[in-house]
């Protein structure tokens, strides 16, 4: 169980009031959010880790679990970077920049980045699984020569389904490697064809014991990414994974995202591979 | 990355697809293996067509392709270093399911496959585990492929943009 | 809420007829008294005025699908043990404000209900299995990561008298999770019915200080040893019992169990047991506007891992079947509650056998799982080849 480190109100079912300020349309159905807070005090006092999300409050319609997207040190303007499908998102896309709406946050587990000094580095996302991650990313090239060797390895759908592409030039530039592919080509795509894991596959690494392995995107995926890093001799415990599941509080008290002894909000979302490994498999858990 | 200097059977040692193969075995195959650069843009082999050569990948990339009426060539999976190009004609007739484009320069290891047919039926020992590594790479090739066909992202990614303000 | 362990008074006796006063001097310390009552045929919790409101007379009958309340004819207070309701329905109501929000010039304001005022409420007649399950929810909304300040306003306000059972029903299995029958501590004030009267105790200052309010004696060794005799009588008539030492992982490792199928197809999934149950904390929040849009609540409601949406996620639901939602009720109840929350979900209070439509008994579920888990132990060290 994970002790919040920033607690925004005493009520954890008290949402803070806040704006979208920017709205980027990333690519068919997925938006990224700026969410500033209105209050500059809560504002300042604003701080999370990578791997946790916030419950974005719309009134009168519901809250939606969203994962922060950001640079840790993004002074009070949060992204979120979501895929427009339920009630609230839908009703957040339609209001746009400028939309009132209601934070809670932060709430789940990090991460290990903070563990990772001297390491080598693997990423390993799917879809918008990169958004989880990207808070990871923002942090290595804040402190580049703290790690090893950095690669991203990011699949999607199709070209138009990757995700912040235009930041992928400046990243390679901190001296992260980074290999995408795509499921399905479009005529002008000149890049890999195939599942990530195959990316994966191919990857030489400098020393598996010395590799921290950190992925998101859909848990079939995410299951074959495990076996082919166990396969390349990736300790266990040095995967970690973000999972999802239906969240309603997101502070463990409501009962839904249990998955097995876990709730995903609480000991999760960002899970080390042995604590999950032996109910991965079981889909109707 | 200079493969001339190496010999064909040090490289073939080396590659994933020989582990098994005892060093007679592999010079046997080496004896029928040619090591070749390719410039991005050659066409390996082409759909449709009879060819008798398979391909070890060593570095480099390739694209496999197949055309469809009116859609023209659509790329279906991008292939690297240690993985295998070409096996119709070691298990199947002959005839290439798929084109291989060469996407970024190339070095490979072509071997003859009617010629490892005839070593096969000499020697089954050779044959055995020579089909056991082809099965091993057609597998792999399936559960990939199957994992692209399962559609992981269709409901990470709409078809298309809803229509909001 | 109840302090810990303040100097043991000796024990007082209450009489019958004075029972009344303990009634009255709640209401002059400004608490709504809670209490058994008849309500449509079963002994329910209710507000109660006075001690006519309590179910004088009136016993229960209980086993799998079952539920009578039988009028026993005698002047008894106390002679049931629990019916469909328990305390959660106070401390964790079925519907509770959680949050407002107003819309401003300038967007929204949040309005917290930590601090709204809540009804001081006076348990009265909390079996031993109740005031386990309430340490249990105390666990559950004070002790995580996230405290419940909802429920801590309520917890902190309510007041607990204890009674302490002087009968089983069949459904009953504390002995077996350790639970009961006695009420040992977490409580105000507690009280064991005689003939006469109530050996009556105190367990908190808030307890010492109503006690010396009340026309009591001090109980004498007789009175003390009856007390003693009726508690016994509860723990003799406990006769089905169920072994759950090594439960948790029985149930952790067992997800594909074929017993499962065999539960599946009597289970109606139809919730009642999660309703009735005392520890079950399953809820849904919710946004009620007004008509305008500009002031809406947020309510938190009760919910059940029953209920086929409950974990619906992403266009499907992850536990589409009955047989998974069972396996996820019992596994997490007697097992990975153990894993967060350090203790067992269960209380042995017999509800959910009692109230369940089909008369699904976990007891029995238990043991069915234990031995197919036996069997196929044994098959695997046999030489009977492949299953």
């Amino acid at each position: 169980m994970i002790r919040p480190s920033v607690q925004l109100t005493h009520d954890p079912w008290l949402a803070v009031p806040a704006h979208v300020t920017e709205v980027i349309r990333e690519s068919p159905g997925v938006m990224t959010y700026e969410i500033t807070l209105d209050d500059p005090q809560t504002h300042q006092r604003f701080r999370f880790e990578p791997g946790q999300f916030n419950m974005l409050y719309m009134p009168g319609i519901g809250e939606a679990a969203i994962s922060i997207s950001g640079p840790t040190d993004c002074d009070g303007r949060i992204p979120h970077t979501i895929r427009t499908a339920g009630n609230v998102t839908r009703s957040l896309a339609e209001a746009g920049e400028g939309a009132a709406l209601g934070l809670r946050g932060p709430f789940g587990s990090r991460w290990p980045i903070a563990d990772c000094t001297g390491r080598d580095l693997v990423l390993v996302a799917g879809g918008i699984g990169l958004a989880p991650l990207r808070p990871v990313i923002y942090e290595i090239v804040r402190h580049r020569d703290h790690y090893g060797s950095v690669t991203l390895l990011y699949g999607a759908r199709s070209p138009s389904g990757l995700l912040y592409t235009q930041e992928h030039a400046a990243w390679r530039s901190e001296g992260i490697t980074i290999c995408t592919t795509v499921d399905r080509a479009e005529s002008d795509w000149e890049g890999n064809v195939g599942v990530v894991t195959l990316l994966l596959d191919r990857l030489r690494l400098n020393d598996p014991n010395n590799t921290t392995l950190m992925m998101c995107g859909p848990e079939v995926m995410m299951w074959y990414t495990v076996q082919s890093a166990l396969r390349k001799s990736i300790k266990e415990s040095d995967l970690w994974l973000s999972l999802e599941r239906n969240m309603n509080c997101g502070i463990g008290l409501c009962g839904h995202c249990q998955f097995g002894a876990q709730f995903v909000c609480r000991d999760g979302p960002v899970f080390r591979f042995d604590q999950v490994a032996s109910i991965l498999r079981t889909d109707d858990l | 990355m200079k493969y001339s200097e190496q010999s064909i059977q040090e490289l073939l040692e080396a590659a994933q697809f020989t582990e098994g193969l005892s060093s007679e075995m592999i010079s046997g195959l080496a004896q029928h293996a040619r090591l070749l650069k390719v410039e991005a843009g050659t066409v390996l082999f082409a759909e449709g067509e009879s060819e008798d050569e398979i391909f070890v990948m060593l570095s480099g990339r390739a694209a496999l392709e197949m055309t469809v009426p009116r859609r023209g060539r659509v790329r279906l999976l991008t292939v690297g270093p240690g993985e295998l190009l070409g096996w119709s004609g070691l298990v199947d007739e002959g005839i290439m399911t798929a084109t291989a484009l060469v996407t970024s320069e190339a070095q490979l290891i072509g071997l003859s496959s009617s010629r490892l047919l005839e070593l096969s039926e000499s020697d089954h020992h050779f044959g055995y585990r020579l089909m056991r590594q082809t099965a091993r790479a057609v597998s792999r090739r399936l559960v990939a492929t199957r994992l692209q066909l399962l559609d992981l992202y269709a409901d990470m990614e709409p078809e298309s943009d809803q229509d909001l303000k | 809420m109840t302090d810990v362990e303040p100097e043991q008074s000796p024990a007082g006796f209450l009489n019958k007829v004075d029972l009344q006063t303990l009634i009255d001097q709640l209401h002059s310390e400004g608490y709504t008294v809670i209490g058994p009552t008849i309500d449509q045929a079963a002994i329910v919790y209710a507000e109660i005025h006075s001690v006519d409101d309590l179910p004088i007379g009136w016993s229960d009958e209980q086993g799998p699908g079952h539920y009578r309340a039988v009028n026993n004819r005698t002047d008894t207070y106390f002679a049931f043990t629990v019916g469909p309701h328990s305390w959660k329905k106070y401390l964790f109501p079925p519907q509770t404000l959680m949050s407002v929000a107003e819309r401003t010039s300038s967007g929204w304001r949040f309005l917290s209900q930590a601090e709204a005022p809540v009804e001081k409420y006076a348990f009265l007649g909390v079996r031993a299995c109740e005031l386990a399950a309430i340490q249990v929810q105390d666990r559950v909304f004070l002790e995580g990561p996230w405290r419940d300040p909802v429920y801590a306003a309520r917890r902190e306000a309510a007041l607990l008298i204890a009674v302490n059972c002087t009968q089983a029903a069949a459904t009953c299995f504390c002995t077996s999770t350790g639970t009961g029958p006695d009420c040992r501590e977490s409580f105000d004030l507690c009280l064991t019915e005689l003939a006469d009267g109530f050996v009556l105790e105190s367990g908190s200052t808030r307890g010492n200080l109503i006690a010396t309010k009340l026309p009591l004696t001090e109980a004498t060794a007789s009175q003390i040893e009856s007390a003693a005799r009726e508690q016994q009588r509860a723990v003799q008539q406990m006769t089905r019992e169920v072994d759950l030492s090594g439960v948790h992982d029985l149930l952790v490792q067992n997800p594909e169990h074929p017993h499962w199928d065999d539960v599946a197809e009597r289970c109606l999934s139809c919730t009642n047991c999660t309703m009735v149950c005392p520890t079950c904390f399953c809820s849904t929040v919710e946004d009620i506007p007004d008509l305008s849009g500009d002031r809406v609540e947020r309510r938190r409601q009760w919910d059940s891992c029953f209920n086929p949406d409950f974990s619906y996620m992403n266009g499907s639901i992850v536990r589409d079947s009955i047989r998974s939602r069972y396996r996820q009720w019992l596994t997490h109840k007697l097992g990975t509650w153990h894993d967060q929350f350090d203790r067992s979900g269960c209380v042995g209070c017999g509800r959910c056998i009692t109230w369940c439509p089909p008369g699904i008994d976990l007891r029995d579920e238990i043991v069915k799982l234990q031995q197919h888990a036996d069997d196929a132990d044994s098959r695997e060290s046999g030489s009977e080849g492949t299953l």
